[in-house]
């Protein structure tokens, strides 16, 4: 690959833009947590950990899309790499930024819990982006998001079954055993196949 | 003679386009997204709302508006932009209809889905109550009204998709519809809060009967009017539904989300064979045979005896003088799972903790609650009882004398011959409720 190789090919898959939505969404997370007290209790910070990396994760999941699908499996080079680099280069971002909106108390539902969430919701995008194609991988994963969000409330007791990974308050090693199995299976899939062609 | 001018297709053949619009693509998809997520979404807490046909309409419509809402926005959005991700915009412009059908040929097969995705979701949910009901009657005026909202929902969401040329308008345009809803809904006392479509009720009250259709004529007058503002030849014709909007948006403000009480959470049925007589109310009137039956033992022991207050009552507020409270029933989930008592035990003991009615006294004499324990003790053991007892034996020398103390009232008072322990419950039951150690018969 040229110089340019990976101009174009962070120009194709909308890059910038995924950067300025990460970004945006770390900003507003940072001033949700804010408004919403989370320092008075940290259950306040539900709605941020819970939709912040919902919606990182859905403009991760979009940007996998390729306008030229069919041209792109032509490649001599394996896309295997760079499908990777992609993948693993914004979830680390969106790992990295997104915790600044819960740096105040790690115990619970603080940075552990967002880096947890942000890996498993990425995951589960990557693998709807093979499964239903990029443009609408946000789909499933909005609507685990959303069933939880309401489900799980109802639960009783304090220890959150492994399908309920996302609620999770604290470093449960359940949860976090769920989120890393989820983007392994879904970022490999993505890594492997890559996302279907939709249009 | 007949010219092709002439010939009106035949009703099969106008459908024909539409068919494939609601068999195929993403439509179908949309509708199963809808379902599956509210299925889950309700089947996960089902404990807390299976078997009471008010808790049933509560989380079914949090869910629809909460959850269904923003989906369908997506979803809307997302058909939206399908002829951009196509290229087939420029094609579409040269075909014979006008806009507005076409846009509907795509928008409606949506709406409809969601809807149905929704209707088949609170009909599930409404069923898995129906077997397990215990008492009360099913509403279904809101569940109809909330997929009525939920395609509007989808249409305004299609209108969004066609006007807004973004990969990721969909997901942030159902993000922003949680965070509406959820600044809406947040704080039932803002008077902005009753145009949220999520109505705010207890399980004894219900909307009124127009405030549901109101609420539709609402949201699905603001979807109108974008979709006439989009697609009409004539673009002020979307100031009627405008109009239609604003003023269900004015009539719901000034009402501010009106509800009425239900009738029969105000009515108890009552079992006046025991003593005390015992009530449940009515929407959980079916229960009563399961609530006597796991009280028959503590009432059982209390027959013959005087200064025992009339009845167990379940009704909102304090039991009056002559009355106890009945343990609680709800929320669901707790006592009661599926129209069945989980712990009779328990319950039973709950009701002869609230018989004795000192738990507000400060510094009680240890001596009367001794004697309390002893009485609650004979009318219904707790089941925890054993345990407490178990740890009091390995505690320190006060807690075991405690503990010796406390066997010995329970079996000075099983002990009793039966005439006279009726006399000494009698006597015992006339100070139930005082704070003051004096006139409490001793054990």
């Amino acid at each position: 690959m040229t110089g340019t190789g990976p101009v174009l090919y962070a120009r194709s898959r909308a890059l910038p833009q995924t950067l300025a939505a990460l970004a945006a969404t770390t900003v507003l997370a940072v001033w949700a947590a804010h408004s919403l007290d989370s320092y008075l209790d940290p259950e306040r910070r539900v709605p941020v950990v819970a939709l912040a990396p919902l919606v990182a994760a859905t403009a991760i999941g979009t940007s996998l899309h390729s306008a030229s699908e069919e041209l792109d499996r032509t490649a001599v080079r394996p896309w295997w790499r760079r499908r990777l680099t992609h993948l693993l280069c914004l979830t680390a971002l969106a790992a990295a930024l997104l915790p600044l909106a819960v740096l105040s108390g790690a115990r619970t539902f603080g940075a552990p819990a967002m880096v947890r969430n942000v890996l498993g919701c990425v995951g589960l995008t990557a693998g709807a982006a093979v499964v239903l194609g990029a443009r609408l991988s946000w789909l499933p994963v909005f609507g685990y998001v959303s069933a939880m969000y309401m489900g799980v409330s109802g639960l009783r007791g304090t220890s959150l079954p492994a399908w309920a990974w996302l609620l999770e308050p604290g470093a449960g090693g359940g949860a976090w055993a769920t989120a890393a199995v989820l983007f392994t299976v879904g970022g490999g899939a993505y890594a492997v196949k890559g996302a279907r062609g939709a249009p | 003679m007949t010219t092709l001018l002439g010939r009106t297709p035949s009703t099969a053949a106008r459908a024909a386009p539409l068919r494939p619009e609601f068999r195929s693509g993403f439509a179908p998809l949309a509708g199963a997204a809808v379902l599956l997520t509210l299925a889950v979404a309700l089947a996960v807490p089902a404990e807390s709302w299976q078997g009471g046909w008010a808790e049933t309409r509560e989380h079914t419509h949090a869910a629809a508006v909460l959850l269904g809402i923003p989906l369908a926005l997506a979803a809307g959005c997302r058909q939206g932009g399908r002829e951009r991700r196509r290229g087939t915009g420029d094609l579409l412009e040269t075909a014979v209809r006008g806009a507005l059908p076409r846009f509907l040929a795509s928008a409606v097969p949506v709406a409809l889905w969601v809807a149905v995705g929704h209707l088949v979701a609170a009909g599930c949910a409404l069923l898995a109550t129906w077997y397990c009901a215990t008492g009360d009657s099913p509403y279904v005026v809101v569940p109809l009204a909330d997929s009525l909202l939920l395609g509007c929902a989808a249409l305004g969401g299609q209108v969004v998709g066609r006007a807004v040329s973004w990969r990721l308008a969909a997901p942030v345009l159902a993000t922003a519809g949680y965070a509406v809803l959820g600044f809406l809904s947040y704080d039932h006392d803002n008077a902005w809060s009753a145009l949220s479509p999520l109505i705010g009720t207890s399980a004894g009250r219900v909307p009124v009967w127009w405030q549901p259709w109101v609420s539709v004529a609402w949201v699905g007058g603001l979807a109108a009017a974008a979709v006439l503002a989009l697609t009409a030849r004539r673009r002020a014709l979307a100031l009627v539904p405008l109009v239609c909007a604003t003023a269900a948006a004015v009539l719901l403000v000034q009402s501010g989300g009106p509800t009425r009480p239900v009738p029969v959470a105000g009515r108890q049925v009552c079992d006046t064979s025991t003593t005390p007589q015992v009530c449940v109310n009515a929407r959980y009137g079916k229960l009563l045979p399961q609530i006597t039956g796991a009280l028959s033992g503590l009432t059982g022991r209390l027959e013959g005896v005087d200064n025992l207050p009339v009845r167990f009552e379940d009704r909102a507020g304090r039991p009056r003088a002559d009355e106890a409270e009945l343990p609680m029933v709800v929320p669901l989930g707790w006592s009661v799972v599926r129209g069945r008592l989980t712990e009779p035990e328990q319950y039973a003991w709950e009701a002869g903790t609230a018989l004795v009615g000192r738990a507000g006294c400060d510094g009680l004499d240890p001596a009367v609650a001794r004697t309390d324990a002893a009485v609650e003790h004979y009318l219904a053991p707790s089941p925890q009882e054993k345990h407490f007892d178990e740890l009091a034996a390995q505690g320190s020398p006060a807690d075991r004398a405690e503990l010796r103390a406390g066997q010995r009232a329970r079996a000075r008072l099983l002990g009793m011959a039966q005439d006279e322990r009726r006399a000494w419950l009698s006597e015992y039951f006339a100070t139930a409720g005082d704070c003051d150690p004096s006139g409490v018969p001793a054990l």
